[in-house]
């Protein structure tokens, strides 16, 4: 990526150089059509779509089956070790309140928390042996995010469309939809594009509000402006731009920023239609779960990613949860997990459920990737009476389409759902290997910070053949 | 950070291909050795006595005995011990792949043929040879630096370009030292101004405005990653970090010494106990984020608790290094550097400078004899804090296993309590207060418990010790209220499981940079490649930062002295000497003109005595810093990149001109300086506070204060401020970077800001003329400095006329001409 960093670094002679690379876009990517070559190799995936679960949900209430909490429910839990964690001290063996049932050709074990969900199986791939450097919420959603504990490093997404560019000149690269109930620890220093150029950063949309984009308008009060104005102000704006230009040959900078108005023009006609869902079937809105209040947030937001990568946004993010406070709003379930969770689950369920159904439908699936996540697990043992703490020593995450092969599971925790022992990984592998399927060598993908070749993967990261389709 | 084995596996298979080539040493085998085994197998730290340094300490080997024999691969022990089934090294990480074996076997049966010219090491790196001034070039030049420049662009066959007219360079020089545009005013005045000296006259004023200081402490703040909150998860602000941003305004505005300004912000409160802004000048060690979770919440004797500080330190010594002497210290953390000559033991001696510091609001007054008395008082109530930690923490940590469960049992009602919140249901209402009832209990039976176990005559103790506390207590209550500024801190209040260390913390040299995997003890220390003394006056933990700065700030330190001349270029010129200003070791680029580097350092450091504005004065009174920026087809051809500076660069406006630049055009610029921060949101205290930029009305008060005054929040940043790249205030940032999207277009024409200030423009065009014509131009001369062309007048006044003036002012906003500096 070196010659990126230079495309950026230097300050100006930049006449050999295509006006689509200083706008934040690969030219060389740009020249083939939809990246299907990839950056380093052969791509099986276009875009991503990732479910952040904040607070950390839980992999033995989800998917992780564990028989061994039902039959020693209510003991003394004992694992043969000291156990440090983050607030409490271990309580007892604690089952999931959720029933299990196998599902899918697979036959892959899910509690029904996640009924829908669990209807996809055969099209998923599950990694049961995540661990996290960090059991603190915010060091540890900055570490799924961007592969380090500290702030300051860019996010997958950031590092993504920083790579590939863009698939359509009228959207953004990177969309972030945050949980209207508020933002995930740490902020938005987690879609962050640190000390990559600031072009990566992502846009946040705010879906199903009255501006889902900041900035993308002018404000309401300002009654000044108007479209006669605006049509007129861009067109003289154009021409003393070019006229400034003129006299300054073989600066393409200002060439860029010319363009950039035309590009702004182009996202503000387009921007409401992606977002605009009233014209979706009342099947698509059965099946994201719209007309359920439960469920309609997460579901709209669903479906304006799927509506975000059809048109070609590379990396959409969708978060479920919003910090740790009280009452209750993120998946960081310390006190009443039934309740907690449950809640979590029910809006999410059906929504994430029929992203995957109507992805496929849509022989979209085919070439995106669904990657749900979070920070860390939760303790297969009570906190207090029903709640759970926090566990980095084995967590889940899953990844459908885009290449990854559909009804397997990869890696284990022990017989508690307590520490991964069956080929624990960071989330390095992981990223290594959406990578991998997205045409990019993790090695390759680099950026010179403050004297060190950053990578998403830092100095890790390998690639899991076992995922792969 | 270092190719990993993929990489080598590719390189390594692709020479395969050719083996009838020799095997380099310098070129493919030590790189390898010093990959996989250069971190245990060194000269400094010889594991097994043995080095891979070079072709001889391999052959010399170690106490297993030679390491390889020439020609014969299979008797050498180098070979035998990196193959087999189970490879006995490296020790960590994965056995090296079949081709790195095969290449260094190669080597050998080669008969390890040594190319390195009998040089163990490469070459003295430039960054690391003595500051030796060297003489300046006969050739003719206005200034010392004019003629170094010169030089080479006459080697390169090129010369300078033509100066820039005056009007081009009133507005360079205002954005460079100020960060805000001439007046029409202003321009006009140097425009006509016959005097020869009338250039040198505006550089020394503009140096003497106090504007100068805060253009010039962004910067500083920038590098340091000065922020008003903590960041991490529920990024709480951080209310006492201004002072700080104020002391370094005031610094730069004062001319400080540069020594004496390294000195203040590391060990201020040691080296100068008399001026209490050298009490908030360490804010430097605390400007970076702080994880508030893991320091106040997370409890005592774990090890994630251990390694938040040793993250927190982390912080302190990568942002002092490369700030100060731009090396890359904290690339040594789990191995010795890779590129450069620091072992990992030396970013470990770092770490034990920063062992006894936190960071933590301190109590300081301004005045010096007040100062001096409460400093002493709470230096007293530290020794005091010594005997008393001890007894309370008997107390605190006394255990069994009913304490635990009772902990656990209250810990679990806190929890619940706070989980029903306000109760909707009778039902939640009740079990609440069964919980509190609970919860009382439970604490009763525990205190009982822990009484026990410590003992009355513990509690008599505490009591004893702690009416002397009391005393003491009170003597500061009954002093005025000082001011807080959040610092470097050995001493404060605790708070949740966050407390001083009041000794420094032990600090051991981490195998792998892992907690789990301490080798020895590390003691304070600093880069040891640099020759310049480290001397500990005590052990205390002021001592050893005071040695630091001494170390830093000495003349023989020539990283130092060539680190911050060539920050001061690369902000006036958009680009460094060295384009790399924190990273002056292998990973970053080489100087452009090394031996004007040199000069100006060992200048700046020995005539101008660290003054930076005469360091200024030195760079604007330069032909080369006055040229005209346009693009010549000679030089072009030869330096694309103007590495050689043949003309001047045009640079973009960073975000706080742009903004500062908006307000001044409006008329609605507010230079009041210093004091809190202020904040361009609408702030909601909660668990994690909400910092709301929709909500703020542009036209409070606030809006219109200096960029440099905003307040800085970690997690969520100003919309506005971020998409003209201003960066992450957790990033260490030694330069910006600029980029122009359609996303940064949008904020330009649509923010709140913009299109209110837009109308504020207008409105100040009303009241300056009556006449539309006059007032069109009036605007092209606030927003461009220069008079409009006809074509512009009629095309401008054309749109004012139909669409009127707030929309003519937005547009001017938006333009290049607006935005960017020739």
């Amino acid at each position: 990526m070196d010659r990126r960093s230079f495309l950026w670094n230097c300050g100006g002679g930049l006449g050999g150089i295509a006006l689509a690379s200083l706008l934040g876009r690969d030219a060389a990517a740009q020249a083939r059509p939809e990246f299907s070559g990839g950056l380093h190799h052969q791509a099986k995936a276009k875009r991503v779509i990732q479910l952040f679960m904040s607070g950390a949900a839980s992999q033995c209430d989800t998917f992780d089956y564990k028989p061994r909490l039902i039959r020693h429910a209510g003991e003394k839990w004992d694992p043969g070790e000291k156990v440090e964690l983050f607030q409490s001290n271990p309580g007892v063996v604690m089952p999931s309140p959720w029933a299990w049932k196998q599902h899918g050709q697979c036959g892959k074990w899910v509690s029904d928390l996640l009924p829908h969900t669990a209807g996809c199986v055969d099209d998923i791939a599950f990694v049961h042996s995540l661990m996290s450097k960090s059991n603190v919420h915010g060091p540890a959603t900055f570490m799924q995010n961007t592969g380090f504990i500290l702030p300051g490093f860019p996010s997958s997404g950031s590092w993504i469309s920083y790579a590939l560019g863009s698939a359509n000149n009228n959207l953004p690269e990177f969309v972030v939809l945050p949980d209207p109930r508020g933002m995930p620890p740490n902020g938005a220093a987690n879609w962050s594009s640190g000390f990559l150029p600031a072009s990566q950063q992502a846009t946040t949309i705010r879906a199903g509000t009255a501006t889902p984009i900041a900035d993308l308008r002018p404000p309401a009060s300002a009654q000044f402006i108007g479209v006669e104005s605006e049509r007129d102000g861009l067109a003289l704006l154009n021409k003393i731009n070019r006229n400034h230009a003129a006299q300054r040959p073989g600066d393409s900078r200002l060439e860029a920023r010319i363009a950039s108005y035309e590009m702004a023009a182009r996202l503000q006609l387009s921007a409401p239609d992606v977002l605009d869902i009233r014209k979706e079937s009342a099947a698509t809105r059965e099946l994201y779960g719209l007309d359920a209040e439960i469920s309609a947030d997460m579901g709209t937001r669903c479906l304006v990613a799927r509506r975000l990568v059809e048109r070609g946004v590379r990396f959409v993010q969708v978060w479920s949860g919003a910090d740790n406070g009280f009452p209750r709003r993120n998946w960081d379930s310390h006190e009443n997990l039934a309740k907690d969770h449950g809640e979590l689950g029910a809006a999410l369920d059906k929504p994430v459920a029929g992203l995957l159904k109507d992805l496929k439908s849509r022989g979209l699936l085919e070439d995106t990737v669904v990657y749900w996540t979070t920070e860390f697990g939760r303790m297969p043992c009570s906190q207090g009476s029903k709640g759970r703490d926090h566990n980095q020593m084995g967590f889940t995450a899953w990844l459908a389409g885009g290449g990854f092969k559909g009804g397997v599971s990869y890696g284990a925790t022990d017989e508690w759902s307590y520490k991964a022992v069956e080929n624990p990984i960071y989330c390095y592998d992981l990223h290594a290997t959406l990578l991998h399927l997205l045409g990019i060598d993790h090695t390759r993908l680099t950026f010179r910070h403050n004297g060190i070749d950053r990578r998403l993967t830092d100095v890790h990261g390998h690639i899991i053949p076992e995922l792969l389709a | 950070m270092q190719p990993s084995a993929h990489v080598w596996a590719a390189i390594l298979l692709a020479t395969s291909l050719e083996a009838a080539n020799p095997v380099s040493f310098t070129g493919e085998v030590r790189p390898l050795l010093t990959e996989r085994c250069y971190a245990c197998h060194n000269r400094s730290n010889p594991s097994g006595k043995f080095s891979v340094e070079s072709v001889t300490t391999l052959l010399t080997g170690g106490v297993s005995g030679k390491a390889i024999q020439p020609g014969r691969p299979d008797d050498s022990l180098l070979v035998r011990t990196i193959t087999g089934e189970k490879p006995r090294m490296p020790k960590t990480g994965r056995p090296l792949t079949a081709d790195q074996v095969a290449k260094l076997r190669l080597w050998i049966e080669q008969g390890a043929r040594d190319d390195s010219g009998g040089k163990d090491k490469q070459e003295t790196w430039w960054s690391l040879r003595p500051l030796v001034k060297p003489s300046v070039p006969p050739t003719a030049g206005r200034t010392p630096v004019d003629a170094f420049i010169q030089k080479s662009l006459s080697e390169a066959g090129l010369a300078f370009s033509p100066a820039a007219d005056r009007r081009t360079l009133i507005r360079r020089v205002y954005y460079d030292l100020h960060g805000l545009p001439p007046t029409p005013q202003d321009i006009e005045d140097f425009v006509k101004d016959p005097a020869p000296d009338a250039y040198e006259r505006l550089i020394d004023r503009l140096l003497d405005s106090p504007r100068y200081g805060e253009r010039w402490a962004r910067h500083w703040l920038d590098v340091a990653h000065y922020g008003d909150s903590h960041g991490y998860d529920k990024d709480k602000p951080r209310p006492n970090a201004w002072p700080y941003r104020d002391y370094v305004i005031a610094a730069f505005n004062q001319d400080k010494q540069y020594a004496r300004f390294i000195r203040e912000q590391i060990a201020g409160d040691a080296l100068y106990p008399d001026d209490p802004s050298a009490f908030v000048a360490t804010g430097f060690l605390a400007a970076g984020p702080w994880d508030f979770v893991g320091h106040q919440e997370l409890r005592e004797g774990t090890t994630e608790k251990d390694n938040t500080r040793l993250l927190d330190r982390d912080d302190m010594v990568a942002t002092t290094i490369s700030t100060f002497v731009s090396m890359t210290a904290h690339c040594a953390r789990c191995h010795n550097h890779k590129f450069d000559p620091i072992p990992q033991t030396d970013y470990y001696n770092l770490q034990a400078v920063f062992a006894g510091i936190d960071r933590a609001n301190r109590p300081f007054y301004d005045d010096a004899s007040a100062n001096r008395q409460l400093q002493q008082l709470l230096r007293e109530k530290r020794e005091v804090q010594l005997r008393l930690q001890p007894l309370l923490d008997k107390v605190e940590f006394a255990t069994s296993p009913e304490i635990v469960d009772l902990d656990s049992a209250i810990q679990d009602a806190g929890l619940q309590i706070a989980h029903i919140g306000l109760p909707k249901t009778p039902q939640d209402a009740a079990l609440k207060s069964e919980l509190e009832v609970r919860r009382e209990r439970d604490r009763k039976r525990k205190t009982q418990l822990v009484e026990a176990i410590a003992g009355p005559e513990t509690y008599a103790s505490i009591d004893r010790v702690q009416a002397e506390m009391k005393i003491l207590d009170e003597r500061i209550a009954a002093l005025p209220k000082p001011r807080m500024v959040y610092s470097g801190a050995a001493f404060f209040p605790r708070a949740g499981t966050f407390r001083p260390s009041l000794q420094p913390r032990p600090v051991f040299v981490l195998g792998r940079g892992s907690l789990q995997s301490p080798l020895k003890p590390a003691t304070p220390g600093t880069l040891s490649v640099v020759p310049a003394p480290f001397v500990l006056p005590d052990d205390s933990e002021a001592g050893r930062r005071a040695a630091l700065a001494n170390w830093i700030a000495h003349p023989d330190n020539m990283l130092t002295w060539r680190s911050i001349v060539n920050r001061v270029w690369h902000y006036h010129f958009g680009a460094g000497l060295v384009d790399t200003p924190s990273d002056f070791g292998r990973m970053g680029s080489k100087p452009s003109h090394p031996e004007m580097l040199d000069w100006l350092a060992v200048w700046f450091r020995d005539e101008a005595q660290g003054s930076l504005k005469q360091l200024h004065r030195m760079i604007l009174r330069s032909q080369v810093y006055q040229q005209q920026s346009a693009r010549r087809g000679d030089g072009e051809k030869v330096d694309a990149e103007n590495r050689l500076l043949w003309r001047m660069n045009i640079t973009r406006l960073d975000a706080e001109s742009v903004r500062d630049s908006v307000l001044s055009a409006a008329g609605k610029l507010d230079l009041k300086m210093g004091g809190p921060a202020v904040q361009w949101f609408s702030f909601k205290d909660d668990h994690s506070p909400v910092y709301d930029y929709a909500r703020f009305d542009p036209d409070d008060p606030a809006s219109y204060r200096r960029s440099v005054y905003r307040f800085i929040v970690r997690s969520v940043p100003d919309p506005f401020m971020e998409r003209l790249d201003c960066p992450d205030p957790s990033v260490l940032t030694p330069k910006r970077s600029t980029t122009l999207t359609a996303i940064q277009a949008l904020t330009m024409m649509n923010n709140p800001f913009v299109v209110r200030m837009a109308e504020h423009l207008a409105e100040r065009l009303q009241s300056s003329s009556t006449s539309l014509p006059l007032q069109v131009r009036e605007a092209v001369r606030i927003c461009f400095g220069r008079n409009p062309t006809d074509a512009e007048s009629m095309a401008f006044l054309a749109y004012a006329k139909q669409h009127g003036l707030p929309n003519l002012a937005r547009l001017l906003f938006n333009s290049n001409e607006f935005l960017f500096l020739d």
